[in-house]
């Protein structure tokens, strides 16, 4: 965007955007002082003006840099930028706290980052008949910080709660380890409030917990990464605490001893609120953080003693007379019970595994996969293989009763990988994985993605997607090209 | 009998050729037994659970998907309208050819295609009877969670097309939280898939989407469902009050006290007196409500909150707790709540059902506002509903050949409905929108939401040939003003358990 043209639609953009949301909640300034920054560089005299364009960088989404960052105060200023980007073609790309945004494509521009930030408050709470309603701004560490003044909760524990918001993780559909007792977001998510691409405010579902009037539109929003809607509130029905929890750690000599004790809990009277299964490798990065090295050849430990042992780690809540039960029932396999401070440490450091990966390794690979529950084994048999065949180390974990898993590629120390061992690592795994799979790349070095899809093949109707995006965002503004393209 | 609502007609049926000759070709896609066309045949697919009426004028019932898909291209090139129909049992009129044209049924296609216990999932033709599905997986451990009354008749392609619900679904959620993967069959004949036997694919979730649309955007022809664990252990109360408010206020302090039900029903007094005398459940009659709940799970979790359930209960104001000691003990107070609907036939002509959903903190207040309503408008009026979500069934007693309180009864309902939306509640919790409620829908739901719901049925279903003129309040396209005919009511022969709501 260097020529004059540009130049003068980005004053207007962000005198538009200045006169939706206030000029305060506008990030990108005149052109005369973007263009003086391009002319002079990275001076280190121009300090305001480099704070500013680091201001902007820092937003960067894949390395494109954004011509606004914008920050609306509600649903009326979502819909009025909305509607303005529509009319002249931006490209808005909407985020909360941006913890995902390494999903998906990489944007070809970024015209508007569209940040849920200021719309962060409570809309109603009924402890009673325990529902809530907030907005899309608000962290999930606020979210349960609330509910837990009434010894409830959302069962909701995906990574960097301090971070991430309610409108991220829904969009993303992210979830944590207590996707195996509680189902998906999609699950309890009672209604949705959000806006078109064509900058039409709406609203699916409702307040109540259960309710079937008109299209379920929580559900197609849900997962939609933006490119449907801009969500700006949901509805959620919402859980009491258990009274205590414990955790129950099975370490198994192999993946197949692993398996058969998974198997038998899911075949036994025991609910679990979790049931994470952890590969060998994948301990290092729920241990202690350790000191982040030269983040580009940092491996793992190679000579140390690691543990070499698939575990299973349960956790349950309930009385004392529940938790004597599952001692009982799970006997001899289990190695270690946690309990109190350290549990809770385990259980943080499950959900933030991608994050641990990528502070670790500049370079690595994460791979969302879904697999039916039979296929557990052979998806982290694939991982391993693959990996292997492609001189990577795979460190995985993941849901083992509902197969919904986490693959990290990790770089060996001495060999500094390329692109195409990331691509080829991709397509290897998805071959591997059973028939009716999903493994989406939701992390990856920025030259591999490039040179493959990260979505891979979708179990969905390609072409009735894309109608439905077209229905829902006719002037294709939202997160265009990353997503259902 | 009563034809179809000529004041809803506006959608342009136009057949441009002789039905005679759409029959052959539909003959000649699902074999000559497939077809039924003499009108004493079609008079059984007029009517559903409800009254509302619509005579179509061919029923078809292919075996395949290929067939599926022939129907609805044939249809969609004469601009006939089809629609899917399992057992009827619906009470909203979702299964209704309101505007005539193709009923598509689907008793031969109900095989049960696979059963993945590994996975917990089974992959089953839309005309599997719910019921019929468990009974094959309990022998291995396990059962399908949706259980609508009527799941000894209803088929899985109903229960995913109104997205049903039943007493149970308070702890294992309704019909789409137990769908993971679809076969559909587009309006122009195209077949597509969503999602499978993992819960969890790339790219929108189109099997939740489609769940509960009502037959307005597809048809499924292939269902993978998740199969849900047999509980260990249950335990099923009956706690007895003096008054409902009582009973009411006991609902609130379960759900506060963070116990979650299988099911926790409620019968207020005037209905547990006409359940009695029907049933013999065991219901004292001088009581003002009982409850019935069910705790399921973990042996040691069902006992704690058994005994829990029962103090609250008892702290709150009820006047006795009885745990059922047996399993025939069990069934006895069950089956009181499951023929509720049947009992209050014996009594009344008919009756309206209605299917509001309010916030269970509410519960108390609004059962008050029913009383006042019926005194009001001078109607008896029962409840009987699930009271742990909070989805009310209020039944209102009238007689249809009573003109002047038929229409009372109609302004009583809207007046509850209304005023289940004013506290934050919904119209429907789990009958659909159906033809029934489609005038009540922007008291939910603004233009704009209403027109992005319109945007995407254009998508799946843009001539409008599949189950016109459901769910959506009036549309736009269509310059006559929907009325309400007809309420769904129930006489003594609609209301069996078969029929009943749940």
């Amino acid at each position: 965007m260097a020529s004059g043209v540009a130049t003068e639609q980005e004053t207007t953009l962000h005198r538009e955007l200045g006169r939706i949301v206030g000029e305060s909640f506008v990030l990108g300034g005149t052109p005369e002082r973007r263009k003086s920054e391009r002319r002079k560089g990275k001076r280190k005299n121009q300090k305001e003006r480099k704070t500013f364009a680091d201001q902007l960088s820092d937003c960067a989404i894949d390395g494109v840099i954004p011509s606004a960052v914008v920050s609306p105060a509600d649903e009326k200023e979502v819909a009025a930028i909305l509607q303005f980007a529509g009319e002249n073609d931006y490209n808005i790309v909407p985020q909360g706290a941006g913890t995902k945004q390494s999903i998906g494509a990489t944007p070809q521009r970024v015209d508007i980052l569209l940040r849920t930030h200021r719309m962060n408050e409570v809309l109603h709470y009924d402890a009673g008949d325990l529902t809530l309603s907030v907005e899309a701004g608000m962290t999930i560490a606020e979210v349960q910080g609330i509910l837990a003044k009434n010894s409830q909760f959302l069962p909701l524990d995906p990574m960097l709660p301090e971070r991430a918001t309610i409108g991220g993780v829904l969009a993303a559909n992210a979830h944590g380890p207590m996707r195996s007792g509680f189902g998906s977001v999609r699950d309890y998510c009672i209604g949705i409030n959000f806006v078109t691409g064509d900058g039409k405010t709406a609203k699916g579902g409702g307040k109540v917990v259960k309710n079937v009037a008109g299209y379920d539109l929580m559900k197609l929003i849900i997962g939609s990464m933006g490119t449907l809607a801009v969500i700006t509130s949901a509805n959620f029905k919402v859980f009491p605490l258990p009274k205590q929890t414990r955790t129950f750690i099975l370490d198994c000599s192999d993946l197949a001893t692993a398996i058969a004790q998974r198997d038998r809990i899911i075949a036994s009277p025991l609910a679990p609120m979790c049931l994470e299964l952890v590969s060998p490798r994948a301990h290092e990065y729920l241990s202690a953080k350790s000191e982040v090295r030269d983040p580009d050849h940092y491996a793992p430990q190679q000579g140390m003693k690691r543990a070499e042992v698939y575990s299973l780690v349960v956790r349950a809540g309930g009385s004392d007379a529940v938790l004597n039960r599952y001692r009982k029932d799970l006997g001899e396999a289990v190695s270690r019970e946690l309990a109190g401070a350290e549990e809770i440490k385990v259980w943080q450091r499950l959900s933030n595994f991608e994050d641990s990966i990528r502070t670790r390794h500049f370079n690595c690979m994460v791979v969302n996969a879904g697999v039916a529950p039979s296929g557990v084994r052979a998806a982290y048999e694939a991982a391993e293989q693959s990996a292997l065949e492609h001189n990577l180390l795979s460190a995985s974990i993941g849901r083992a009763a509902t197969g919904s898993l986490t693959f990290a590629f990790v770089p060996l120390g001495v060999d500094p990988p390329n692109a195409m061992q990331f691509a080829n690592v991709a397509s290897s795994l998805r071959s591997r994985l059973p028939k009716g799979s999903a493994a989406v790349v939701v992390r990856c070095p920025l030259e591999a993605k490039e040179r493959f899809d990260v979505w891979g093949s979708s179990a969905n109707d390609m072409a009735l997607m894309r109608e439905v995006r077209a229905a829902m965002d006719p002037k294709n503004i939202l997160n265009r090209g990353r997503f259902v393209v | 009998m009563q034809r179809p609502l000529s004041s809803g007609l506006c959608y342009n049926l136009r057949i441009p050729m002789q039905f005679h000759r759409l029959v052959k070709q539909l003959k000649k896609i699902v074999g000559k037994d497939g077809v039924l066309d003499h009108p004493e045949d079609l008079m059984l697919y007029e009517y559903d659970g409800g009254v509302d009426r619509g005579t179509p004028q061919a029923v078809c019932f292919p075996q395949t998907t290929e067939q599926v898909s022939q129907i609805a291209r044939l249809a969609t090139k004469e601009n006939v309208p089809i629609v899917p129909r399992g057992a009827g049992t619906g009470l909203s009129g979702g299964a209704i050819a309101r505007q005539g044209g193709i009923v598509i049924g689907f008793s031969r296609m109900n095989k049960i295609l696979e059963i993945d216990i590994p996975s917990q999932r089974a992959v089953v033709q839309p005309g599997v009877v719910n019921l019929d599905l468990t009974h094959a997986v309990e022998s291995r451990g396990y059962y399908f969670a949706p259980d609508p009354s009527s799941q000894k008749a209803c088929t899985i392609g109903g229960n995913v097309a109104e997205n049903s619900g039943g007493p149970h679904t308070l702890a294992n959620g309704v019909t789409v939280n137990h769908v993971t993967g679809l076969e559909v069959v587009l309006p122009g004949g195209r077949i597509v898939e969503f999602g499978g036997k993992a819960a969890e694919s790339c790219g929108y979730d189109m099997t939740g989407f489609f769940v509960g649309s009502e037959g307005t955007l597809g048809i499924a022809t292939k269902i993978t469902v998740r199969l849900t664990k047999l509980p260990e252990a249950v335990a099923t109360l009956l706690a007895v009050f003096n008054t409902v408010d009582d009973a009411a206020n006991s609902v609130v302090a379960i759900t506060a006290a963070s116990i979650t039900p299988a099911a926790l029903e409620m019968l207020d007094g005037w209905t547990l007196r006409a359940v009695e005398a029907a049933t013999h459940a065991g219901y004292p009659l001088d009581s003002g409500a009982v409850l019935l709940i069910e705790l399921e799970g973990l042996r040691e979790a069902v006992d704690e909150n058994a005994d829990a359930v029962r103090e609250i209960c008892l702290r709150v104001g009820a006047r006795g707790v009885r745990r059922a000691a047996d399993e025939k003990e069990r069934q006895l107070l069950w089956s009181g709540r499951k023929n509720a609907f049947g009992a209050v036939g014996r009594i009344s002509p008919s009756y309206y059902v209605q299917d509001g959903v309010i916030p269970r903190t509410k519960i108390p207040q609004t059962l008050r506002k029913i009383g006042e309503i019926g005194r009001k408008y001078d109607l008896q009026i029962g409840n009987i509903f699930h009271a742990g979500d909070g989805n009310l069934h209020p039944l209102i007693l009238f007689d249809t050949r009573d003109r002047e309180q038929t229409k009372r009864t109609l302004a009583a309902g809207q007046e509850i409905l209304e005023y289940c939306v004013s506290v934050g509640g919904s119209i429907t919790g789990e009958h659909g929108v159906g033809m029934e409620k489609m005038a009540a829908m922007p008291v939910m739901f603004s233009e704009d939401d209403i027109d992005v719901m319109t945007r995407l049925r254009n998508v799946f279903n843009p001539a409008g040939t599949l189950n016109p003129q459901k769910l959506f309040p009036t549309t736009r396209s269509c310059r006559e003003t929907y009325s309400p005919g007809h309420p769904s009511v129930g006489g003594p022969n609609a209301t069996s358990e078969i029929h009943g709501a749940d």
